[in-house]
């Protein structure tokens, strides 16, 4: 019961500090305000808040959130702490589609989001078909065989996005490196609400999902016993796994290391069971890219650095520090 | 009218090769049944085919008259709980949330969190088995023989009428053994349970069964009670290896002459 106890507190804490950076974050920036100054009615405080800010600070949560409930889910459904939306290819595909439509100077746009974006999406959810398809297969017998396959899709994209950007002029080549180290700049409230039905769908799924989950930490022959059916499992996690990380790469690009940081920080608060898990990795993945994307914004002000190199500058200490713990406590 | 358990002309033959049955089994309810042979004779698969874990290539499982391999998963699961061989080496729950995952068949995605029943099936359950003291554990801190009996909380938990057991006593040490092989025997006598156990434990099977049944490559080669089976002439048989009896009855002790 104690335990209990520590997992409410965990999940009050988390939540609250959702609200915090939503409430406080817009209001940090180049200028710095209050609420009062907002309340007052100027056109430009006004806009720079509504248009600019907050949308920014709601994709941050919403793209965190998103990438850390992913990690979480491929992590359990692997039984492998390094699973995480990139080690599947999911995010390679999108970026090799990404890639492409740059290569090709594609500038058409469809249903809000720009032709990059959507092949990003179109190239997460190619992977998936590929990944369902093997999973239909005998390799759907055996988690490892899913995870090998998957980090060969991954290494196979590479290949072809760096294939391509050999073929591309420095424009493109630029377009290219610089689109895939993710960022959440946007203008207008488009890039939320298309990534806003993913989220719902992830959360919701892996909500209803929990008890399959934590069942197969126990073990797959004794899950399937317990009526667990493996396949479907798979299928629906995958499944929305990918659709949740391609809306994400297709509004923000690659965005790596939070789904593998935040659940494995969580895991130690608020313990392995899923009930607690999935919406404390929500909350926790939302304020940690929030506040990454906030030091992205004011490290190096003027400029802004892309929060992808933020994540990726804080995931390799972050490996060495897990490492060493381990290390210390077996 | 009791029931039975009934299975008729199960086996499996991937790809053509044979490696089980087909076999017939019959176990009243309330009984136990031991079955026993060599690695590689198909015990686990037999545990794994009735348990419905993998799909036959042909026969069926009746338990009081209804087709158990036709049943959804779930439902099967609510009357029958198998506790594997294999198991992954490291499972970060605790001792608690394992047994409480034993009552998965009866949870409800829709519902918060398990309801009052739940707990208490789940305490009830590590009472029974001794390990109550260890419920706010981590599974991983604790012994192989603690383990063991954690998991066979777990299927009490479950709370049906069929108990597969897959090697309940391997790689444990002698007291473990021991521990194991007495709550096996007392689910036989103060439980209403019916349990089949696939093990390489004569001494255990012959304590424990009333049926012991003697598997080799995939065919049953003797079938009766302990006394019936557990004799120097059909181990011999079965296991190509000499055995001595060393206290005979109704519960024959064999011993395994190593030498000579």
């Amino acid at each position: 019961m104690v335990r209990q106890r520590r997992q409410t507190l965990a999940l009050a804490v988390l939540g609250l500090s959702f609200l915090g950076v939503l409430a406080v974050v817009p209001l940090v920036g180049e200028t710095l305000w209050g609420w009062t100054e907002v309340a007052s009615s100027d056109p430009t405080v006004r806009l720079v808040l509504l248009e600019i800010r907050l949308p920014r600070v709601l994709l941050g949560l919403a793209a965190g959130g998103a990438l850390a409930i992913a990690g979480l889910a491929l992590q359990t459904l692997f039984r492998n702490p390094l699973a995480e939306p990139y080690t599947l290819g999911v995010a390679s595909g999108a970026s090799l589609g990404a890639v492409l439509v740059l290569q090709l100077g594609v500038s058409a746009s469809g249903l809000g989001l720009p032709a990059v974006g959507l092949a990003a999406f179109a190239g997460a959810l190619a992977v998936t078909l590929v990944l369902l398809g093997l999973a239909g297969s005998r390799f759907a017998d055996e988690s490892a065989g899913m995870l090998l396959a998957g980090v060969a899709i991954s290494l196979s994209c590479s290949a072809a996005i760096l294939f391509i950007q050999y073929l591309a002029d420095w424009t493109k080549t630029y377009r290219m490196v610089r689109w895939m180290m993710g960022g959440l700049a946007v203008v207008g409230y488009t890039e939320v609400l298309w990534l806003l039905g993913p989220l719902v769908l992830g959360l919701t799924v892996l909500s209803l999902e929990r008890w399959e989950l934590d069942l197969l930490l126990s073990g797959e022959e004794l899950a399937a016993s317990r009526g667990v059916d493996l396949r479907r499992l798979r299928l629906i996690v995958l499944g929305t796994v990918s659709v949740m990380v391609g809306a994400v790469v297709a509004v923000a690009g690659p965005i790596g290391f939070v789904g593998l940081i935040v659940p494995h920080l969580l895991r130690r608060w608020v313990g392995h069971g899923h009930l607690h898990l999935v919406p404390a990795t929500f909350f926790g993945g939302a304020v940690f890219l929030a506040l990454c994307d906030l030091a992205a914004r004011r490290v190096m002000a003027p400029s802004e650095l892309p929060v992808g190199v933020v994540t990726a500058l804080l995931g390799g200490p972050f490996f060495l520090w897990v490492l060493l713990w381990r290390r210390r406590a077996p | 009218m009791r029931g039975r358990l009934r299975v008729r002309g199960l086996g499996w033959s991937p790809a053509g090769r044979r490696v089980l049955g087909p076999v017939d089994l019959e176990l009243p309810a309330g009984g136990c049944l031991a079955v026993v042979g060599p690695n590689g004779a198909g015990k686990t698969t037999l545990m794994r085919l009735i348990a419905g874990v993998l799909e036959p290539s042909g026969g069926t499982v009746e338990w009081r008259g209804e087709d158990l391999l036709a049943l959804p998963a779930r439902a099967r699961a609510c009357r029958l709980a198998y506790l594997p061989q294999v198991r992954p080496a490291r499972v970060p729950l605790s001792v608690e949330q394992l047994v409480l995952l034993g009552r998965y068949p009866h949870l409800s995605r829709w519902r918060l969190g398990p309801r009052r029943e739940d707990f208490a099936a789940v305490r009830q359950a590590a009472i029974w088995v001794g390990v109550e003291a260890l419920l706010p554990r981590p599974l991983d801190e604790l012994s192989g023989g603690e383990r063991q009996a954690v998991y066979l909380a777990a299927a009490l938990a479950q709370e049906t009428e069929l108990l597969l057991l897959d090697e309940p006593t391997a790689h444990l040490d002698a007291q473990h053994q021991r521990d194991l092989a007495g709550l096996i025997v007392r689910l036989r006598s103060e439980t209403e349970r019916t349990v089949l156990i696939a093990t390489h434990d004569l001494n255990l099977a012959s304590l424990a069964a009333d049926v012991v049944v003697a598997l080799a490559e995939g065919d049953i080669v003797a079938q009766g009670p302990p006394a019936e089976v557990i004799r120097p002439e059909v181990l011999h048989e079965v296991f190509a290896a000499p055995f001595t009896v060393v206290r005979g009855g109704e519960r024959p002790v064999t011993l395994l002459e190593l030498g000579g």
